[in-house]
């Protein structure tokens, strides 16, 4: 059972909507989204719901929903929405909200994707450009599944399908530079 | 001589050189020329903007940037998950003089950005700079006999704001291309489904339903092959193929091409070429196809008697 | 020596499917004074009607059968193509082989084959007794009765006045405007209801075609189309209109204090009052079932500060006829009463209200000054939760239907509680919007876009009280889960139900009303806005829910059915009228007391020839009699003859089969 309670202001659902630059207002719940969207099933509540929350003001649901982390950005939805709302961006704007905050699901699906993510920036911090495999190792090795694609390996390796290093970027330090100022403009952002 | 910039993307030094490879052949052929982007970095990927709306505009408008640099005026992308981050820091930076100043500041040194190069992906730079007839032209050894479902993905044609090309839910310009090479493109309704994109190694049960269905329904069109123009959807569509036939216990055996792979081929590059060793589902079936008559199947015609009882109900 | 032709119908395949046509053909043929028989696809058509008038010439036909639908469907149109070929039309039958064999009898061919051809027989029996007949005319009042001054009413009586026809309108309140008034704003473009509504109010006091007669009802209505005659009683209103200026004296001194019907009881009004201020007429009138003189003989403080002297207690109801061609009936709506929800504490709970009270808060020249208030503590509402389909489609709690209006006046709710109460929010339990019209969706969409009001899908199952609020459960299945609103005010959409003495009105009239008592059209989607009775007109949520735009749709087409009926000084009446034989009847007066629309009065005449004794007889006003035989039936004498269903032609019927 969830209560509502109205504090006077929309403060959630306005924060997303800057974010976004949708409208979620505008969604009429018709749920079309909800059987475009080809991972919803594995979310525990589907885009339509999450459009819900937010009108309804529950932060707090919609933050610690995996959905936002199971998007995948491939705006099938938003291509098929009657309504013209940009649901990635809601999501995403959702899920950023919920990093700055450092609020998210605790399970470990979430965590896997989002470790996987970090350390793909990490990569690109470290190097300029993604270093595959080294990538895919350091994501067994956090997520601790040591072995995970190691079936794989054999033929990706030996077929040279993945390289074994990179070619890293001359100019690191511009790259460097530019992850502490966009760190700085998102700090700025809030 | 045609002249453009070119951004390759970190797959095509890694899992996608073939790509990359035939991306050379096929321009070299059409008489153009390319011009790496000096230094490029990473566009992020998936994993900026999921993370960091600022990294995730920062670091593609840097190769925008340097891209400038440049005398060209389009930059092509192989790479459909690299066209996509592009194009969207471009679009948005576009619309948007301010955000652009904003994140101008965190790409430190390399220049303002003035939203001077167009940017295509290869599949699109293909279908409009190049265009069919003189695709057309170049071929020398064409690919008739085979069937062809052509996969686009989510990224080269969606969003429709972003990309602002051919249909976000049944695009043709890769199907005119295969066809245009002699091959025949099949009634593909999963063409612009996903894959699974990124889940491939955070959450790779995702991928094997996404993309199982994605070859569940190529097969089911009749096709001998699958052709894509991005390297995330060729590998989970190919190096996850197995996993995926392991857990639904099917057996697809369908090749994913590259485009580019194909083109190669028609305009008369020797096999040995194409890098297909790096393949995990082999060619060669699918190849041997080439030279085969497709049989179309034929309409019923209407009979005589048919159609007077037609005109006697009225 | 009879000729009769007979042209047996197809009806595509309504009846060659389930009745063998050419068998009836050649039955009908072996009968002796059948000259002609033939079947047709369809002998409604051009080409059928064709067959019928070239056979008629050139068999020199004397009567004719057409076997095919009902008579209801096609007979005026056979008989019309008699007409063209210069035969009387009365000289048709009909034999209904379709709703009477070939529908009803479709597993069995045989039989309904046989059954046809019965059919056939009586109907050729029955056609070689036909008469010529003429159809009769009938004279017409040309000046229309309205019965109600809400939206409805008033655009019937203007679009009649304007076409130059009388109208009497009759308001049982004192001044006309209806539920309308009530209104604040409208749905789809929120135009202000009084603004749009008052002009033509006043249109209708000075229309010189419209008689306005406020503050009475009808009691009796007699005659038949054309022809009626109404008795309407004048409620006294205590106050000499004609003298009374309107001033407001009187009710500013009024020291009784009466609940006010028109703000929905939120305040009081005087027992000498006018409804509002923009009421017409604009006079006050004196309640009598409050006022402290009238009821004790004491106080008439009125009286004294008139200036004019128009104040009377002694004026009485007075009675008056008119005599009128027609009816349009427009009684409007009432809102269902919700105390029976019991589990949302209908009736316990004063910050539970209904829309036309939340409509009267909102409303500029309402009780609070447009400003919603819970009636418990006057404090302004910032969380309001609006529940739709309260009674509306709710079987267990007696109501089926769907009351129509409410999703689109919640949505214009939401709205103007966020033009009254910025930093509010609506809450809106619904079970679907149901917004087909013109602007609708679009005004829906806007509502939730523009104020932010949130949809919950789900019928609330419990309401109770925590605090200073109101906790409003229900399942929000947009959300998937249960919810629990934190209300400070609840706005129920009730049901709309029917004037509630439309039932008496209906049986005065002589007309049919539903479970519900909504009066019944005449047929759902045909005639939608006549009865089954003749020159009576239906306008407006007295027939079923409905908007406004509707309501003065359906009022317009009421004063077009009425200019149609009054197009010509009299009006054709079909001549199968009943006629007594005065030689025969006996004067028992049975026929009177059987026939149900009283058209049956009796005469005196001569006992005989010159003799100056009078004997009673039946006499029939053929305008007003329906041709149902009730009287034949009943007459024992056998004096009463009904034209078209002659005994000869019944007995003819008879022995065919």
């Amino acid at each position: 059972m969830i209560t509502l309670s109205y504090k006077g202001k929309n403060t959630f659902l306005e924060a997303v909507n800057k974010k976004s630059g949708s409208d979620v207002l505008e969604c009429y719940q018709c749920g079309k989204c909800v059987s475009t969207c080809p991972v919803s099933n594995f979310m525990d509540f589907p885009p339509r719901e999450i459009m819900q929350m937010i009108k309804l003001e529950l932060k707090e649901e919609a933050q610690m929903a995996n959905s936002t982390w199971f998007c995948l950005t491939c705006s099938a939805c938003s291509g098929r929405c009657p309504r013209e709302i940009n649901i990635p961006a809601v999501m995403e704007a959702v899920r950023h909200m919920a990093i700055e905050e450092n609020f998210h699901p605790d399970s470990k699906r979430v965590k896997n994707i989002r470790k996987f993510h970090e350390i793909f920036l990490d990569m690109i911090k470290r190097y300029g450009r993604n270093y595959e495999l080294r990538m895919m190792a350091e994501f067994n090795i956090r997520t601790r599944n040591l072995f995970k694609d190691m079936h794989l390996a054999p033929t990706a390796l030996l077929k040279g399908k993945i390289p074994l290093g990179v070619k890293p970027l001359k100019s690191k330090k511009a790259i460097k530079k530019m992850y502490e100022m966009a760190e700085k403009l998102e700090k700025q952002n809030k | 001589m045609k002249k453009v910039s070119y951004f390759p993307g970190c797959s095509a030094h890694g899992t996608s050189e073939e790509f990359d490879e035939t991306v050379k052949m096929v321009m070299k052929t059409m008489d153009v020329e390319m011009e790496e982007i000096p230094d490029w970095n990473c566009c992020g990927a998936t994993s900026a903007h999921t993370l960091s709306e600022s990294l995730a505009y920062a670091l593609p408008l840097r190769n925008l940037v340097l891209a400038e640099k440049l005398s060209n005026d389009t930059m092509t992308i192989p790479c459909a998950s690299c066209y996509q981050r592009m194009k969207a820091t471009k679009v948005h930076m576009d619309e948007d003089p301010e955000l652009a100043a904003r994140i101008n500041t965190a790409v430190v040194g390399e220049g303002k950005y003035e939203g001077k190069v167009a940017i295509k992906s290869m599949l699109q730079y293909c279908y409009e700079d190049m265009g069919l007839e003189a695709i057309k032209a170049k071929v020398t050894n064409p690919i008739s006999g085979m069937k062809l479902a052509c996969y686009y993905g989510c990224l080269l044609t969606r969003p429709k704001a972003i990309t602002q090309f051919d249909s976000p839910e049944y695009p043709m310009s890769m199907d005119y291309i295969v066809e245009a090479l002699g091959a025949k493109a099949t009634p593909f309704d999963f063409k612009t489904e996903c894959c699974g994109a990124s889940f491939s190694i955070s959450d790779t049960d995702i991928v094997l339903q996404l993309s199982g269905k994605i070859l569940e329904m190529a097969k089911e069109s009749g096709a001998h092959a699958i052709v894509v123009a991005c390297p995330l959807c060729q590998s989970n569509l190919d190096m996850r193929q197995h996993d995926i036939e392991k857990k639904y216990n099917v057996k697809y055996d369908l090749p994913v091409f590259y485009l580019t792979q194909l083109m190669a081929i028609a305009f008369g590059f020797p096999k040995e070429k194409m890098m297909f060793s790096k393949h995990i589902i082999p060619v060669d079936s699918a190849l041997a196809h080439i030279g085969e008559v497709i049989e179309e199947p034929k309409k019923p015609v209407k009979g005589k008697k048919a159609v007077q009882a037609e005109s006697e109900v009225e | 020596m009879a000729r009769v032709g007979v042209f047996v119908c197809f009806c595509g395949a309504n009846i060659a499917d389930f009745v063998d046509v050419p068998t009836v053909v050649e039955e009908a043929k072996k009968i002796r004074e059948v000259k002609f028989a033939v079947d047709y696809k369809y002998m409604c058509s051009d080409p059928g009607q064709q067959m019928i008038r070239d056979a008629i010439v050139q068999y020199r036909l004397t009567s004719i059968v057409v076997a095919a639908c009902s008579p209801r469907m096609h007979e005026k149109t056979f008989r019309k193509a008699l007409s063209d070929a210069g035969m009387n039309p009365y000289l048709l039958e009909v034999a209904n082989i379709r709703e009477h064999s070939s529908w009803v009898h479709q597993k069995d061919k045989k039989a309904a084959t046989e059954k046809a051809g019965d059919l056939v027989r009586m109907a050729v029996a029955k056609s070689i007794a036909n008469e010529q007949l003429h159809e009769i005319s009938v004279p017409v009042t040309k000046r229309a009765l309205v019965i109600g001054g809400g939206i409805a009413g008033i655009q019937a009586a203007l679009d009649i006045a304007d076409a130059r026809i009388p109208v009497t309108l009759v308001e049982r309140s004192p001044s006309i405007g209806g539920r309308m008034a009530q209104l604040d704003e409208t749905f789809p473009t929120l135009d202000c209801s009084q603004c749009i509504l008052t002009p033509k109010m006043v249109d209708v006091a000075s229309h010189p075609y419209i008689e306005l007669i406020p503050y009475s009802e009808v009691i009796e209505l007699n005659g038949y189309v054309g022809n009626y005659k109404a008795r309407i009683r004048k409620k006294a209103s205590y106050v000499n209109f004609k003298s009374c200026t309107g001033c407001g004296a009187c009710w500013q001194k009024c020291p009784v204090k009466v609940p006010n019907e028109y703000n929905m009881g939120i305040d009081k009004r005087k027992a000498i009052y006018t409804p509002f201020p923009q009421a017409v007429p604009n006079k006050p009138v004196i309640d009598a079932e409050h006022c402290t003189m009238l009821l004790k003989g004491k106080c008439g403080i009125c009286a004294k500060f008139c200036e004019k002297g128009a104040i009377d207690f002694k004026m009485v109801d007075e009675v008056i006829e008119r005599e009128i061609g027609a009816v349009v009936v427009a009684t409007g709506y009432d809102l269902w009463d919700a105390t029976p929800y019991e589990e949302y504490g209908v009736g316990r709970y004063k910050d539970i209200i209904n829309s036309l009270e939340f409509e009267r808060m909102v409303s500029a020249n309402g009780p609070t000054g447009g400003l919603p208030i819970r009636p418990s503590d006057g404090k302004v509402p910032k969380s309001v939760v609006f529940i739709k389909c309260v009674g509306s489609r709710d079987k267990a709690k007696g109501i089926e239907f769907c009351s129509k209006i409410c999703c689109m006046y919640t949505a214009k709710h939401a709205i103007l509680l966020h033009h009254k109460v910025h930093d509010s929010r609506a809450y809106i339990f619904y079970m679907d919007i149901r917004a087909a019209g013109k602007g609708y969706e679009e005004f829906v969409n806007r509502a939730q876009v523009e104020t932010g009001a949130v949809y919950l899908r789900g019928r609330v199952s419990k309401i109770y009280q925590k605090g200073d609020k109101l906790m409003v459960r229900g399942e929000d299945g947009n959300l998937g889960q249960e919810v629990e609103v934190e209300a400070d005010l609840v706005v129920l959409a009730t049901a709309i139900v029917p004037y509630k003495e439309n039932p008496a009105l209906a049986r005065l009239l002589g007309i049919s009303y539903d479970k519900y008592g909504y009066l019944s059209e005449a047929h759902p989607k045909l005639r939608p806005v006549e009865t089954a009775k003749a020159g009576i007109f239906l306008a407006g949520c007295t027939q079923a829910p409905k908007d406004i735009p509707e309501t003065v749709a359906q009022a317009s087409a009421c004063a077009a059915k009425v200019c149609g009926l009054f197009a010509g000084d009299t009006m054709k009446k079909d001549p199968m009228v009943s006629t007594v034989n005065k030689e025969f009847c006996s004067g028992c007066q049975n026929c009177v007391t059987v026939c149900p629309y009283q058209a049956i009065v009796t005469e005196d005449i001569p006992l005989g020839h010159g003799a100056k004794e009078t004997r009673t007889v039946a006499k029939i006003n053929e305008g007003v009699c329906q041709g149902c035989g009730s009287c034949v039936a009943i007459c024992r004498s056998m004096a009463i003859n009904l034209a078209g269903f002659t005994d000869p032609q019944i007995i003819n019927e008879i022995v065919a089969i």
